[in-house]
C-alpha cells in the first residue's frame, strides 16, 4: 500500500479545467520528482495535496485511509509538511520561535518555556544533517542564507514526524553548494524513512536523487517512470514535447 | 527515531552546552569595541545607547548648573512622570499594532472620543470606576471595528484608520460640541489615577506596569511570537497555523484600548477634557514607535524599544524647554530624530535582507 495516493483527481476553477483525471502516489522511503513545465498543474496538484485547494471530484489518500484535507492543518496531521521557498519560515523571529511557531511549548496561562524551546531546537538542528554555519538556535531566520533556511524548515518537519514533504522548486534560489546539501539532506531522510516529493523545473537535480518520475502537461499526468527505466534525454523529451 | 540514535543526540548537545558554557566564561573580556558592536546589533540597542548618552549629558549638565538647567530638580522630574504615560500609553498599543503589520491612525481621536464620553458619564451621576470600563470598552469595540472593515475587505488600515481619525474626532463634535467637559470623579479615582506614591505619580506607576504586562505579552508569550510572525511573514504564519486575522483584530483592539486608557490618564490629570486635545497624538505615538526601532512594515521591533522611544521624545522637549528655546526647534527636533532613527533601521533591515 502506497503512503500517499492520489485518485483519478478533477479541479476546475470556474471555467478552467486545471487538473483531469489525475493519480500517481508516492511510496514509503521513496523520493519522487514531479516534473513539467509552467500551467503543467505542478502548483495546483502541491495545493491540493497540502490542503490549499479542495479537488473538484476524486480523493486523496494516506496509508489507503480517503483523506478530506481542509487546511494546512489536516494535511500536516496526516503528516505531510510542504515547504514552500518564500513561506516557510518567519525573518523577524529566532530559530527556536520559528521551529515551535503555531505548536509553542507553553505553562497553563500561555507563556513560552524558552529554555526548554532553545534545547530542543538545539537536538533538532543537530539531528539534520549538519547545516553549515547555524551555530545558535537563537540566531534570526532572517540572517540565514536560502540553504539554511530551507535546512531548517525540513529539519522542523523531520522534528514534528512528517513523513512526505513536497519540497516545492527547492532549489531555484540555491547556490551549488547548498543545491547538494539540499539533495544529501533529501536523500538521508529517504534512508530514515521519510519520503520526499520534489517539484521542480530542474530535472538535473531531480535525476540526482529521484527514484521516480512523474511528468505533467495540461493539468495530467503523462509518463510515470521508474529511475531505472529511462534516461534524463527521454525525460527532457517527455517534459519539452507533450 | 531510535533510542540509541536520540542518546547521540543528547551527548551531542552536552558537548554543546559545555562549549556555550566555556564561551560565556570567556566572553566578558570582551573588548570594548565589540560590547558596544553587540549592544548595537541588539534589539533597541542604537536606542538604548542613545538615550543612555543624552541621559548622561543631561545629568552632568544639571549637576555642573543646577540654576541654569533645572534638570534634576523635582519640578521638573514631576512634570516629565506626569507628561510621558499619555503618550505612552498610546505608543504601547499603536506598537504592538505596528509589529502586527497594521496602523491605526484614530487613536487620538478615539482617545478623546472615549474621554469625553466617560466624563459626561460620571457628569450625569455615574461613578468613575464604572464610567472608565466603559470608555475602554468602546476603545476596544473601536479598535475591533478597524480591523473587521480592514480584513473583510482587504483595504490598507491606513486609509480605513483615517476614515476613523476623521469620523471619531467629528463625533465628538456631535455628542457634546466645542466645549471642555469638567471631569470630578470620586477621590479614590483621582489618587489611583493622577496621585502620588513615594513621590512617584500613579500614572507613571501605570505606564511601567503596563510596559511590563506587554513585554511579558509580546516577547514571553505566545501571543506576541504569533503577532511578531504575523507582522513578520503573514503567509508563513498562515501556513504553520496561525489564525494571523484573529491575531490582527486582537492587535487592533489593543491599540483601541489602550487609546482610551491614555484618555483614562490624561483626562483624570488634567481634571477636563478638551475636544480637540487627541489632534496630532496619533502621529506622536507612531514617531515614538519609529524612533524605538519598529519597522513601518510590521514584525521587528520591541517593548523596549517603544518605551525609549517615548523617553527620548519627551526628554529632549524637556532639554529644549529648559534652554527655552522656542517651539519650533521641537518639532524640527523630532523630526530630525524620526528621519534619523528610520535611515537606521532601514540599513538593519536590508543588512538583514541581503546576507
Amino acid at each position: 500500500m502506497s503512503l500517499l495516493e492520489l485518485h483519478n483527481i478533477n479541479k476546475t476553477f470556474g471555467p478552467l479545467k486545471a487538473l483531469t483525471d489525475l493519480s500517481f502516489t508516492v511510496g514509503h522511503s521513496e523520493v519522487v520528482g514531479l516534473l513539467g513545465d509552467n500551467g503543467a498543474g505542478k502548483s495546483t496538484t502541491v495545493n491540493m495535496i497540502s490542503g490549499i485547494h479542495q479537488p473538484s471530484s476524486g480523493y486523496i489518500s494516506v496509508d489507503g485511509q480517503r483523506q478530506t484535507f481542509a487546511n494546512r492543518r489536516d494535511s500536516a496531521e496526516a503528516g505531510i509538511e510542504t515547504i514552500y521557498q518564500n513561506t516557510a519560515l518567519v525573518d523577524c523571529l529566532s530559530i527556536s520561535r520559528n521551529i515551535f511557531l503555531g505548536r509553542e511549548l507553553t505553562d497553563r496561562f500561555g507563556f513560552l518555556d524558552l529554555k526548554k524551546m532553545r534545547e530542543i531546537a538545539m537536538q533538532v538542528l543537530e539531528s539534520a544533517v549538519h547545516i553549515s554555519g547555524i551555530d545558535s538556535p537563537d540566531k534570526m531566520v532572517g540572517d540565514l542564507s536560502g540553504g539554511q533556511k530551507q535546512a531548517v524548515a525540513i529539519a522542523r518537519a523531520v522534528f514534528f514526524k512528517r513523513r512526505v514533504l513536497l519540497l516545492d522548486e527547492p532549489t531555484s534560489a540555491l547556490s551549488v553548494r547548498e543545491t547538494e546539501a539540499l539533495l544529501n539532506q533529501v536523500l538521508k531522510l529517504k534512508a530514515e524513512g521519510v519520503s520526499s516529493v520534489l517539484v521542480t523545473h530542474n530535472l538535473y537535480h531531480a535525476y540526482q536523487v529521484c527514484d521516480r518520475f512523474v511528468i505533467m502537461s495540461h493539468g495530467t499526468k503523462v509518463f510515470d517512470v521508474a529511475k531505472a527505466d529511462t534516461t534524463i534525454e527521454e525525460l527532457t523529451q517527455q517534459v519539452v514535447l507533450t | 527515531m531510535g533510542v540509541r540514535q536520540s542518546d547521540v543526540y543528547c551527548d551531542n548537545w552536552i558537548q554543546n552546552v559545555t562549549d556555550m558554557t566555556h564561551d560565556r566564561a570567556v566572553a566578558p573580556r570582551r573588548s570594548a569595541g565589540e560590547w558596544l558592536h553587540s549592544l548595537l546589533s541588539m534589539p533597541a540597542g542604537a536606542i538604548l545607547l542613545l538615550f543612555l548618552v543624552v541621559q548622561l549629558g543631561c545629568i552632568v549638565a544639571g549637576l555642573l548648573f543646577p540654576d541654569d538647567f533645572r534638570y534634576l530638580s523635582s519640578a521638573n522630574m514631576g512634570i516629565m512622570m506626569r507628561s510621558v504615560p499619555v503618550l505612552g500609553c498610546l505608543a504601547l498599543g499603536a506598537g504592538v499594532l505596528m509589529i502586527a503589520g497594521e496602523f491605526d491612525l484614530s487613536i487620538g481621536s478615539v482617545y478623546t472620543l472615549t474621554a469625553v464620553i466617560m466624563a459626561l458619564l460620571v457628569g450625569v451621576g455615574v461613578d468613575a470606576f464604572i464610567a472608565a470600563p466603559v470608555g475602554l470598552l468602546i476603545g476596544a469595540t473601536i479598535g475591533l471595528g478597524n480591523g473587521f472593515l480592514t480584513l473583510k475587505f482587504n483595504l490598507p488600515s491606513f486609509i480605513v484608520t483615517l476614515g476613523g481619525l476623521l469620523f471619531w474626532r467629528g463625533a465628538v463634535l456631535l455628542i457634546n460640541g466645542a466645549v471642555q467637559v469638567r471631569f470630578d470623579p470620586n477621590p479614590v479615582f483621582n489618587a489611583l489615577f493622577s496621585g502620588t506614591i513615594f513621590g512617584i505619580n500613579a500614572a507613571f506607576i501605570w505606564f511601567i506596569a503596563l510596559c511590563l504586562v506587554f513585554w511579558a505579552m509580546l516577547h514571553r508569550h505566545r501571543l506576541g511570537n504569533h503577532i511578531f510572525a504575523t507582522g513578520g511573514n503573514r503567509a508563513a504564519a498562515t501556513a504553520i497555523g496561525v489564525n494571523t486575522g484573529r491575531i490582527k483584530m486582537i492587535a487592533f483592539a489593543i491599540a483601541g484600548f489602550m487609546a482610551a486608557f491614555a484618555g483614562i490618564l490624561a483626562t483624570t490629570r488634567v481634571g477636563s477634557v478638551q475636544p480637540g486635545q487627541g489632534a496630532g497624538l496619533e502621529l506622536q505615538a507612531i514617531a515614538a514607535c519609529v524612533i524605538g526601532g519598529l519597522s513601518l512594515r510590521g514584525g521587528r521591533g520591541s517593548i523596549l524599544g517603544v518605551f525609549l522611544g517615548v523617553m527620548l521624545i519627551f526628554t529632549i522637549t524637556d532639554v529644549l524647554l529648559l534652554m527655552r528655546a522656542p517651539g519650533f526647534y521641537l518639532d524640527m527636533f523630532i523630526a530630525t530624530l524620526i528621519v534619523a532613527a528610520s535611515i537606521f533601521n532601514h540599513g538593519l533591515d536590508r543588512r538583514g535582507a541581503e546576507s
